[in-house]
């Protein structure tokens, strides 16, 4: 009996070895299928309530956007420039026709429509301010709420600075030209000049795309990151309203919670 | 003739009573529990483990480097032995080098367990893989083997030696012998610049780790061939000389005496300034963070290491063949706790980013260590036994075993 | 087997058994065992073999992908190979076609990157942007979800009463020095699980850090496969098919930037980015290590990386270092520029930056 001890020994450990060596991976985890959305799914860039973009397929298995489940921040461009339209021509900017290309802002002011015709219709209403001292009108500060406490330029500039005075769905140069809304960093860099340079080297502000320096961008115009009616966040976030944060890292093994984190050597 | 050589090897080493076959057994049942977590490893993947991408090596790395120290204390049998002649030691030099076969077995199977895909590891032997001179890993890999090709060919060579009754070839003999001296102080040094070489991790950046593996080494490595002597002597009829116990145990002392002179420095030079690449040593000794799951391992180790260093330097201990294993298991457990959890563990806490993480070992992790330990110190057994039947003669080629020999 | 034969006078007759024409093998527990262990090995090994050759055709492209060289070294003809294998095998488990690119470096073109300190708000969305472009494992249990890029967070520490006298910081020494610690720009006891309402929060500073693609990099240095290594238009890349996953590369880095799969990613169908890579965002396995490598997939094309397009405050800047033109030479040109860990001299061709 002892004599076969050995060799039956021998078999099983020799099977087992050969066992955990061949032993294949285990089979990746198939998801269930995530039921059909009916509701639309919608996304914001950078400024919540101006730059928000729907979910939709492009082609089969190519969403124009990935949204991020927690926070309704967009995450991911299926292609970039889903929605855009031509830069136009700006000043100091030699692109080729076709390489700068933006969202048109036009298109998301709900009221543009309505400033142009129902009550400004190309001519001065009645009740003009002769002198460049700002009136509140009800109407307005109803119409953006933010007004009720307008701190850009810190009380050194009103509205018809930057809004053309007739034509109220343009801005306005220093001349009187009419700048469009979809263009608005000319205006903008009338006063912000530093961050106008910037923002043509693309340092300044953020473009997608293709990255080398002759390749078609969509480029982020001012308006679509900064609220120009809301600069109270400056002094921190300078101008930004504060996002919520996607969730922190999963935390490794063997950790409970992260408030070790807070305890610093330094005390607070 | 080779072939009769293995067979009456193996012959010998199956012939044994209870105690024996008892011994064999449990460790086979840890072998079979380091089998279990080899399939799991290889199917569901090192999340079986306690390690995370921010502590990567945890302890398979730490036993491994461990266990490659233990290999290079045997240099501590061979060098006195035929350098110096030390008759008491050239009796038992080979079992010295069967210890160090083990232990680099120990060593290989450690760093299976370790990788991430230990199917992959043909890519590292040209010509079908690639071999890279700039990585110190790759360098380990090959003097670790090399290690074990010298202790086997010296080792086997000198019991074929015996076993026919011819004597050894001196030149070629004397040549490996000394060759495998010095590549044993290489084994730990390069296993010691796996981690030093990183700047990346400021508690191992130091040019002190050489120099303290070595120390740990030969402290380590004799402390357990010492216990291994003491057993020998206890179960078999081979009778290790005092005077080579008595030579180890002095090893053991004043390497351990460095040991602890070089943690000493590393504290106060650390602690002195307290810089940031400090914050490694500080969660080891007082815990960081609120975080101090390994302080009670590092003072157990220091107070294993500082009592057992104190008790050799007292003769009366030292030379007390009842006292000395206790002693030498407790600067064996000292010196494996700080190697392995005061070494490894600390140099990933915090990340290099700052990031303060802990390591639990899973029950697997633990399973797989005690089997390989377990696998280890089976073929030690195996070797052993047939190398002290040939060298009491009960092992001859042409012979039955001898009308003296019993099992 | 010896039988001692009687040799006294009378011999009694051997017994019936022993005429070995009579020999019938008597059940014997030796016996027994001997014919079932035979036999249950060789219906083990029958098995086995079945459940080896299933699928001839599947099984020799497994072999094929099991043996192949390492990336760096196969010629045109064994890349385009490699590359079909992969996108069968993953067109196969994602259902849907997906396409694995092997497009090599671009020349004249050296890619960098540079982030801007004073912008990040430490939203995460360029973590999850990362995420949603590359395929990383995103399961629930611990060490299943994998992220390349982490934000660490780092107080602004401000001198106030409560926070002074309170000695050394670590309580530990002679104290020599003063009494005004506070913890402004201190990167190693830095937060990274910080989860408030809103970010920027206004005691805080951010500063995102994945690999650094160092023109240095140590952890090619100590890859003993060479497995990763630095391509000539910049990005250090893996060829996981290659790792041995022995994570010495994990080791070497300073800026954590490597992640390890713990286990067979989870990723999930309906989530699988089918525009892929071969060195870049296409699915890994288990056991191999992972790290950003500035989405290949598309600056080898042209596009910006992910975390790059998806910056809400537009801090990351990408670009070609070779191009004058380019957003990355001119932010090195005009701004205020530094690196992480500059002393190891690794030469991050990720550049911080601030204005």
């Amino acid at each position: 009996m002892k004599r076969l001890l050995i060799p039956a020994a021998v078999l099983g450990l020799s099977g087992a070895v050969w066992l955990s060596v061949v032993a294949q991976d285990k089979a990746a985890e198939a998801a269930a299928a995530a039921p059909a959305e009916a509701k639309e799914v919608v996304c914001f860039e950078s400024r919540q309530g101006a730059t928000e973009v729907t979910q939709r397929e492009l082609s089969p298995g190519l969403l124009n956007v990935k949204c991020s489940p927690t926070t309704g921040a967009a995450l991911w461009y299926g292609d970039p420039y889903d929605g855009t339209v031509p830069m136009g021509k700006m000043p100091n900017m030699d692109l080729p026709e076709d390489q700068a290309v933006v969202k048109p802002r036009t298109e998301k002011l709900s009221q543009l429509a309505a400033c142009g015709t129902a009550c400004h219709n190309g001519t001065y209403p009645k009740g003009f301010p002769t002198s460049n001292k700002p009136v509140p009108i009800p109407t307005m500060e109803a119409l953006v709420p933010e007004l009720k406490d307008f701190q850009h330029g810190r009380g050194a500039i009103w509205c018809l600075d930057c809004h053309h005075n007739t034509q109220r769905n343009k801005f306005s140069d220093h001349f009187g030209n009419p700048i469009s809304m979809d263009q608005p960093q000319q205006l903008c860099g009338k006063c912000h000049g530093d961050k106008l340079r910037d923002w043509r080297d693309g340092i300044h502000g953020k473009r997608i795309g293709d990255f080398t320096s002759t390749g078609k961008k969509r480029w982020f115009t001012c308006s679509e990151c900064h609220n120009p009616h809301n600069v109270q966040h400056g002094e921190t976030s300078r101008g930004f309203k504060p996002l919520q944060p996607e969730p922190p890292p999963q935390l490794p093994r063997g950790m409970a919670d992260a408030s070790h984190e807070k305890l610093h050597p330094i005390t607070h | 003739m080779l072939l009769r050589f293995v067979s009456d090897y193996a012959r010998y080493v199956l012939k044994g009573g209870p105690r024996f076959y008892a011994w064999m057994g449990a460790l086979s049942l840890l072998i079979l529990g380091m089998l279990f977590v080899f399939y799991l490893q290889n199917t569901e993947g090192l999340i079986v483990t306690g390690m995370t991408s921010q502590i990567h090596d945890g302890l398979y790395l730490a036993n491994l480097v461990f266990l490659v120290g233990v290999a290079a204390g045997a240099v501590t049998i061979v060098f006195p032995a035929y350098v110096y002649h030390h008759e008491g030691m050239h009796k038992v030099t080979v079992l010295g080098e069967m210890l160090a076969i083990s232990a680099v077995i120990m060593v290989m199977v450690f760093v299976f367990a370790h990788m991430g895909r230990p199917d992959r590891l043909w890519h590292m032997i040209p010509p079908w893989g690639i071999y890279s001179f700039s990585s110190m890993l790759g360098w380990d890999v090959l003097v670790l083997n090399g290690y074990l090709f010298l202790n086997a060919v010296v080792g086997f060579w000198y019991l074929y030696a015996k076993y026919s009754g011819k004597p050894v070839r001196k030149g070629l003999f004397m040549a490996l012998v000394y060759v495998s001296i010095v590549w044993a102080l290489s084994i730990h040094t390069v296993t010691a610049f796996l981690l030093a070489t990183n700047p990346s991790r400021p508690m191992w950046f130091h040019s002190m780790m050489p120099i303290r593996f070595i120390a740990t080494a030969f402290a380590a490595g004799p402390a357990l061939i010492i216990i291994a002597f003491l057993v020998v002597r206890k179960n078999t009829k081979f009778w290790v000389d005092d005077s080579a116990i008595q030579l180890l145990a002095t090893i053991v002392t004043w390497c351990l005496g460095i040991a602890l002179f070089l943690t000493l420095s590393e504290i106060v030079v650390e602690l002195y300034a307290r810089t940031e690449h400090a914050n490694g040593l500080y969660y080891l000794m007082f815990g960081l963070h609120g975080l101090t799951a390994l302080v009670p391992w590092f003072w157990s180790a220091v107070v294993l290491m500082v009592l057992s260093f104190v008790l050799l330097l007292i003769p009366a201990v030292r030379n007390d063949m009842n006292k000395l294993p206790w002693v030498c298991a407790m600067a064996f457990a000292g010196i494996w706790i700080e190697k392995g959890m005061g070494l490894i563990v600390p140099g990933f806490i915090p990340s290099p980013i700052g990031e303060v993480t802990e390591y639990h070992p899973t029950i697997f992790e633990w399973m797989m260590v005690l089997g390989i330990w377990a696998f280890g110190f089976f073929i030690l057994t195996i070797l052993l036994k047939g190398a002290i039947g040939i060298l009491l003669g009960e092992v001859r080629f042409g012979g039955q075993p001898a009308a003296v020999g019993a099992e | 087997m010896s039988q001692s034969a009687a040799t006294s006078g009378t011999t009694p007759a051997p017994p019936a058994s022993a005429n070995p024409a009579n020999a019938v093998p008597r059940p014997t527990r030796r016996g027994f065992l001997r014919t079932g262990g035979m036999l249950s090995v060789s219906s083990l090994m029958g098995t086995a073999m079945l459940m080896t050759a299933s699928n001839d055709a599947k099984a020799a492209v497994e072999w094929a992908e099991t043996f192949q060289k390492n990336y760096r070294l196969m010629t045109e003809q064994e890349r385009q190979e490699a590359r079909l294998r992969l996108e069968k095998r993953y067109s196969a488990e994602y259902d849907k076609k997906v396409s694995v690119d092997i497009a090599g470096p671009q020349p004249g073109v050296l890619m960098g990157y540079a982030l801007n300190i004073r912008k990040c708000i430490g939203c995460r969305r360029c973590v999850h942007a990362c995420v949603a472009e590359n395929n990383q494992s995103r399961g629930e249990r611990p060490g299943e979800r994998i992220e390349w890029i982490q934000v660490l967070r780092m107080e602004r520490g401000e001198f106030t009463k409560e926070r002074m006298d309170q000695g050394y910081p670590e309580g530990l020494g002679i104290q020599v020095g003063g009494n005004a610690y506070t913890p402004a720009g201190v990167q190693l006891e830095g937060q990274y699980q910080y989860n408030p309402e809103t970010v920027p929060e206004k005691d805080a500073t951010y500063m995102p850090i994945a690999c650094m693609q160092c023109e240095k990099p140590p952890c090619v240095k100590v890859c003993p496969v060479r497995t990763t290594y630095r391509e000539a238009d910049g990005p250090v890349v893996i060829d996981y098919n290659w790792c041995i996953g022995c994570k010495m590369c994990m080791n070497a880095c300073p800026y954590w930037a490597r992640r390890f799969n713990l286990t067979t990613p989870v990723l999930p169908k309906k989530d699988m980015n089918p525009v892929t890579h071969y060195l870049g965002n296409r699915p890994r396995m288990r056991g191999v290590v992972e790290k950003c490598h500035w989405c290949l997939q598309r600056t080898r094309h042209g596009r910006y990386p992910a975390c790059v397009e998806v910056c809400p405050v537009g801090a990351r800047k990408f670009g070609n270092l070779l191009d004058p033109e380019s957003e990355v030479s001119k932010v090195l040109a005009r701004k205020n520029v530094f690196r992480l860990k500059v002393e190891l001299n690794t030469f991050p061709k990720f550049f911080y930056f601030y204005d």
